[in-house]
């Protein structure tokens, strides 16, 4: 009450003459966030370069991908279901005016369903289609990885994109020799890295019959344990039952482990060198987002950044100075008028 | 709790910040209310001044004015707008599936030929047909399937044309080997499972051929035409040479296996939905189909038109500039008060009206 009081008192009986005043600090703060506000109303929308990233991603639908060892939050899940995951943090986590285009591979080639496309925009379409990624779209049991991998770098080249490829890097049937294809592109000419998806440990594959029931897993006998196309490999002469003519990989059936899966770490990164790409296991969200960052190519383009913030931010100080000392020094007045 | 929930909702339903941190500031506001931007001084009695109710309320509405430049400062600097609005409108237009072959005969020019020269490839023709056909049909929530070998969800329904041309752009690149259209057919009927809507839905298969539809598939097919009323079309890019739906061949060679394509078109017949067959032989022939369905599918739509959002940075800044200048003018007003006898005689000079705004 007697502040109110002093306040009117302090203006009313003022002075007469007008020029006659000493401004007080409380003065300069307001003209201050006066001028604040107003270079804010009027500040100038600069231009600014930030980086979109364009990407082709290709998803990795072969048999091998329902193999259930990877982790969602600790709880294990098929490898594809950890794969669209994954994609759908890529497409949540890419900045606005970003380009994702999608494509699955099976077989040795890499099937695009829809070029890129801009990703906040088209959020809900791109994202209902990841989830509708299934490994009955797959239209071959075979899976050359190396091959789709070639393949989806030239499908990224051609839609002038990097590409991101999401795979266990688990060839079937297995290379010959262990040898990686020759790459006829130019390695690094197309960015981009491989992710990998699975756990260390071989895990058995599951089998479906002809209905997509689960009937089991393959076995050892069920799957080729070794790829005879081409010519044998150079010990094998010192195999068992060795014929020149009539067999020339030996004369037993080859034994292994093609039937398990696991993550084919060392192939991919192999890959990755060959090809000039980089290569993340797939773990949480965050390190994989960081990973395609680094990895893909950024696209400058020209953002309209407000500058209205600064000299707005300013006032708003200002004003929080000129309140906050008024109400924090002395709440006595400040000096007697006397004579 | 539930009722507070209820309300936040309603206040951040069409209202939106880009920083919600920033609101914290908010608490600045409170300022205001406790100090002045006027200075203080004492005076010995307060019985000196008279009760003056005008004053009092200017006094208030100094203090309202500097807690409205405070919180309209920090909705501006938090960056305040009206959120995308989605409005509801009456429009025609249709929920379209595209079922799209991508079997590799496809790549193949009218003449079941690799494409030579001017010549356009079956894909390539349908792909730039169909981009035009989307794009005349702008309030359309198309979705995208495609089949070959095996078939293959590509967009769910969507009103964002942007993706559905991506995705009708990547059409023309190599396909696969087979053609099994049964199973496309029952992934494009499955679109329509969860759509509710009363829109009027159509499937618009597009292939150059076709191949013989497992009967199982076939009672699949006729479960779903029964459940989901679909319109469907059949735009056949017929290669020179192939046989056409509608030819009958000669007696004892009528079969599924020597005919796909007409015992396709029988099979579609026979599903008891609205069908129609387009068999087109040329690219031209192709553009006139597509009109004749653009035609057809002209029913009303409920279409969402998005309202774009509205930033209200720049009118925050306004008002807050507005109660600052209220602010400086009251300031501008302000007198000293200065022991009587030296600066003159008191109560003279500046106006009466300036005298209350400036308490």
């Amino acid at each position: 009450m007697s502040k109110a009081i002093t306040g009117k008192l302090a203006a009313g009986e003022g002075s007469s003459r007008y020029g006659n005043q000493r401004r007080d600090w409380r003065f300069w703060l307001l003209l201050a966030a006066l001028l604040g506000i107003v270079a804010a109303l009027f500040a100038p929308r600069i231009v600014q370069t930030g980086n979109v990233r364009d990407a082709l991603l290709v998803v990795d639908v072969t048999g091998s991908m329902n193999v259930r060892d990877a982790l969602i939050q600790n709880a294990p899940a098929t490898r594809l279901v950890a794969a669209k995951r994954g994609a759908r943090d890529i497409l949540a986590g890419l900045p606005c005016g970003s380009r994702l285009g999608l494509a699955i591979f099976t077989e040795r080639r890499s099937f695009l369903l829809f070029e890129p496309a801009e990703v906040c925009a088209n959020f809900a379409a791109i994202a209902g289609s990841i989830d509708d990624l299934d490994w009955r779209m797959a239209w071959e049991g075979d899976s050359y990885v190396a091959r789709g991998v070639h393949s989806g770098l030239a499908m990224a080249a051609g839609l002038k994109a990097d590409l991101i490829f999401m795979t266990d890097g688990h060839e079937a049937p297995p290379l010959p020799g262990g040898a990686l294809p020759d790459f006829e592109g130019k390695p690094g000419e197309v960015a981009g890295l491989l992710i990998g998806i699975g756990g260390a440990d071989p895990s058995p594959i599951p089998k479906f019959d002809q209905d997509g029931r689960e009937t089991g897993f393959y076995a050892e006998e069920d799957v080729p344990q070794e790829n005879r196309m081409g010519p044998p490999p150079e010990d094998a002469a010192s195999r068992a039952g060795w014929n020149p003519r009539n067999a020339p990989w030996g004369g037993e059936e080859a034994t292994g482990t093609e039937h398990l899966s696991s993550l084919r770490e060392e192939h991919l990164r192999a890959l990755a060198a060959q090809t000039g790409l980089g290569f993340v296991a797939l773990g949480d969200g965050r390190g994989l987002l960081a990973a395609v960052e680094a990895d893909t190519r950024p696209r400058p383009v020209e953002m309209r950044v407000d500058t209205a913030a600064i000299p707005a931010a300013l006032a708003l100080f200002c004003l929080a100075l000129l309140f906050g000392l008024g109400a924090t020094t002395s709440r006595r007045p400040e000096r007697l008028p006397t004579r | 709790m539930n009722a507070v929930g209820a309300v936040w909702e309603g206040l951040t339903r069409g209202w939106g910040v880009d920083h919600p941190a920033v609101l914290a500031l908010l608490l600045l506001a409170l300022l205001p209310l406790m100090a002045t931007a006027f200075r203080r001084r004492g005076i010995a009695s307060a019985g000196l001044v008279p009760d003056d109710p005008l004053s009092r309320l200017v006094g208030g509405g100094l203090r309202v004015a500097g807690v409205v430049a405070i919180v309209a400062l920090v909705l501006g600097l938090a960056g305040l707008h009206r959120r995308e609005q989605s409005v509801e409108r009456e429009g025609t237009g249709a929920h379209l599936v595209l079922l799209l072959d991508r079997s590799s005969s496809m790549d193949n020019s009218f003449a079941d030929a690799a494409p030579t020269g001017d010549q356009e490839s079956k894909s390539a023709a349908a792909k730039r047909l169909l981009a035009q056909f989307v794009a005349r049909r702008p309030h359309d929530r198309i979705a995208v399937a495609a089949f070959s070998t095996s078939p293959m969800p590509v967009l769910p329904l969507t009103d964002h044309h942007e993706v559905v041309d991506a995705a009708i752009d990547a059409i023309d690149r190599p396909g696969l080997a087979f053609t099994d259209v049964g199973r496309g057919l029952a992934l494009a009927f499955s679109y329509f499972a969860e759509d509710t809507d009363e829109a009027s839905r159509a499937v618009l298969l597009v292939s150059d051929g076709a191949a013989l539809i497992d009967r199982r598939v076939q009672d699949m097919l006729r479960d779903a035409a029964a459940r989901t009323p679909v319109h469907l079309y059949w735009l056949f890019l017929r290669s020179r040479g192939a046989p056409g739906i509608y030819d009958v061949p000669t007696s004892g060679n009528d079969t599924a296996q020597a005919n796909p394509e007409r015992h396709l078109h029988l099979f579609l017949q026979s599903l008891g939905v609205p069908y129609r067959a387009f068999e087109a032989t040329s690219p031209q022939a192709v553009a006139q189909a597509i009109t004749e369905i653009d035609r057809q599918e002209t029913r009303p739509i409920r279409y969402v038109e998005r309202i774009p959002r509205r930033d209200l940075v720049r009118p925050a800044f306004l008002v807050a500039a507005i109660a600052v200048a209220l602010l400086m003018a009251a300031k501008l007003a302000e007198r000293q008060l200065r022991p009587a006898g030296r600066g003159g005689t008191k109560a003279e000079g500046a106006p009466a009206t300036d005298l209350r705004r400036a308490a």
